[in-house]
Formats: structure tokens, C-alpha cells, sequence
């Protein structure tokens, strides 16, 4: 990503605008999946943090935490949810720009984007 | 010069010099017309209308391919199935929020409500991801190395032009998302 200036302060609450309402799936809801959001060196802090904030309606210093993540580890896990929900997030990431994927959570990974997973570095283009 | 997108009374309020709008207007036509679909044809109009497109195959162009990436990383057969089922709306969103922010190109001041800003900061953000291909900034030492190139004085070929222009879409974004920000944090 692209260094932004003047992160404002961090105490404003989630506000939530873009994110679609989701729909029940017939999938099983015990097999959890992960949005994972890629880090390029084109992407503006800034946006990703805007986005991260308007669609998910995650609070700024959560959304900072997970764009400083894909930033320094090179990827981060930003949702989890059916493979239905994390395709539909996918989707919507995609219009805004954002690189993501989706994968199989491997377990364990109830951390709400903690786990950095494997990515090293800046994520090569795929 | 253009001045920096800023929010207040009026809400997110912007200026553009008329070859400024003119330069922008290109880029958001160029990457509409990468993102409009090829001719198809012998498209099923049934599965046309929900938005299926079967003949559709990864991008060939870079470029195209980031604005369009796969939704898995390591499963192609997969990703190409999601693209069958999703690619052909996500192209047609990102032409819609293109056209938005050309047609409010029509006038010296823009004033932008929040959806506006929405369609221009993700206009601004595609015509950006093309510009990086077309420069081959891969990393963050390409992209420093393009974001040294400030002095219009010094574009004597393609590539300084497109690095300069890449600069001044790259400001323009970067002054927009902290407008929207701000909106954000003031709204009740």
C-alpha cells in the first residue's frame, strides 16, 4: 500500500453503511471461511481504511489495525463467515479495488482478522 | 491547479482546472472501455439477463486482471467458476461508478455527496491500479521511485507523462478518502 499522511485520532465508533444484509444460506454453517485482503503497493492506507470502515462498519482504530496488517505482514484475514458471506464480501472488495480471496479457514482461526497466516512480505501478483 | 477535495457546510467540495477534467475524463473512458464486455454474441440472452456470462476466462491483460483478480489463490477451476457467476456485475459496478464520476466532470466545482465520493474514489482507485501496470510498479520501491516524478517540466516520454499523471490521480484520491473521513467521523 501507499503511505497516506494524518490518520485522524481513533475514537470514533463503528458506523455501519455499505454492508449488504445477508441472507440465510442452506450451507453448513460449521465450516468456517475467511475474507483475506492482500496487500499491493498501489492502494492508498487511507482507502483501505475507508473501506474497511464504511462496508464492514468497523470502528477506525479496527480498521487501522487490519490495513496496518495487510501493510506489514503482506496479507490479513479481515472477515469470516459462510463461503457464501466471504464470496459476497469478496465481490464487493473487488469493486472497490481491494485485492481479496477467499479460503477455507484451517482452524482455530476465531480471532476477527488476528491471524496473519503465512503471507510474507508483499504479496506477489497472482 | 486543481485544489485538494475537502468537506465542509456544503459537503465534499472539489476544483478542477477544465484540462484537469478533460485528462480525467480520458482516463475514467479508457477504463471503461477495458472493463465493457467483448462482443458476445452467442451470449444465452435467459442467462445474460441474471448475469451469467459462461464464455468468460481469466483477463489475459495485467491490468484487467487486477481490476478482475480471481477469488481463490490457488484454485483456478474455482475462481473460473465464481467469474462465470459474478464477473460480468462487477464489471458493469465498476463502469457505473466510472460513468458517475465522468458525468459530474461536467462542471468546474464538484460537489460531491456521499455516493458521488464513493463513485469517485473507486473511479480513481481503478484508473490508478491501470496506471501502475502500464508503469510496472510492483512494489513499494516501484512506487516510490514513479511518486519522485513531480515536475511536469521533466515529462519528455510516455512513461514521466504516465508517472505524472499517476501522481496527480494517486493526490487527488489520496484528498478525496480524507474528505470522506472526516464526512464519516462527523456524521451523528
Amino acid at each position: 500500500m501507499t503511505l497516506s499522511v494524518a490518520l485522524g485520532p481513533d475514537t470514533r465508533e463503528s458506523t455501519q453503511t455499505g454492508t449488504a444484509a445477508s441472507t440465510d444460506t442452506l450451507t453448513a454453517p460449521d465450516i468456517p471461511w475467511n475474507l483475506v485482503i492482500w496487500n499491493d503497493p498501489v492502494n492508498l492506507m487511507s482507502y483501505v481504511s475507508y473501506v474497511f470502515q464504511s462496508y464492514f462498519g468497523y470502528s477506525e482504530t479496527k480498521a487501522n489495525k487490519l490495513m496496518m496488517e495487510v501493510h506489514k505482514k503482506g496479507r490479513s484475514i479481515v472477515a469470516h463467515g459462510s463461503k457464501e458471506q466471504v464470496e459476497q464480501h469478496a465481490v464487493a472488495m473487488h469493486g472497490y479495488g481491494l485485492w481479496a480471496t477467499v479460503e477455507k479457514a484451517t482452524g482455530g482461526n476465531s480471532g476477527g482478522g488476528k491471524s496473519g497466516g503465512p503471507g510474507k512480505g508483499k504479496g506477489k501478483r497472482g | 491547479m486543481a485544489k485538494a477535495f475537502k468537506y465542509g457546510l456544503k459537503g465534499i467540495t472539489g476544483f478542477l482546472e477544465p484540462a484537469e477534467r478533460e485528462l480525467l475524463r480520458s482516463l475514467f473512458d479508457d477504463v471503461v472501455s477495458m472493463l465493457e464486455p467483448g462482443d458476445s454474441g452467442s451470449q444465452d440472452p435467459l442467462a445474460a439477463l441474471i448475469g451469467l456470462d459462461m464464455d468468460v476466462r481469466e483477463p489475459s491483460d495485467r491490468a484487467l486482471r487486477r481490476l478482475l483478480p480471481n477469488v481463490m489463490k490457488d484454485d483456478g477451476a474455482a475462481s473460473l467458476e465464481f467469474r462465470q457467476l459474478t464477473e460480468r456485475s462487477l464489471r458493469e459496478t465498476k463502469i457505473g461508478a466510472l460513468r458517475a464520476a465522468s458525468l459530474d466532470l461536467d462542471k468546474d466545482e464538484l460537489v460531491l455527496a456521499a455516493a458521488d465520493a464513493r463513485h469517485w474514489s473507486m473511479a480513481l482507485n481503478d484508473v490508478r491500479l491501470v496506471l501502475a501496470e502500464r508503469l510496472d510498479i510492483q512494489d513499494e520501491a516501484d512506487a516510490d521511485h514513479v511518486h519522485q516524478m513531480q515536475d511536469w517540466s521533466q515529462a519528455e516520454d510516455v512513461e514521466s507523462y504516465l508517472a505524472l499523471v499517476y501522481n496527480f490521480t494517486t493526490w487527488l484520491q489520496e484528498s478525496l478518502v480524507q474528505a470522506m473521513l472526516q464526512s464519516m467521523e462527523s456524521r451523528p
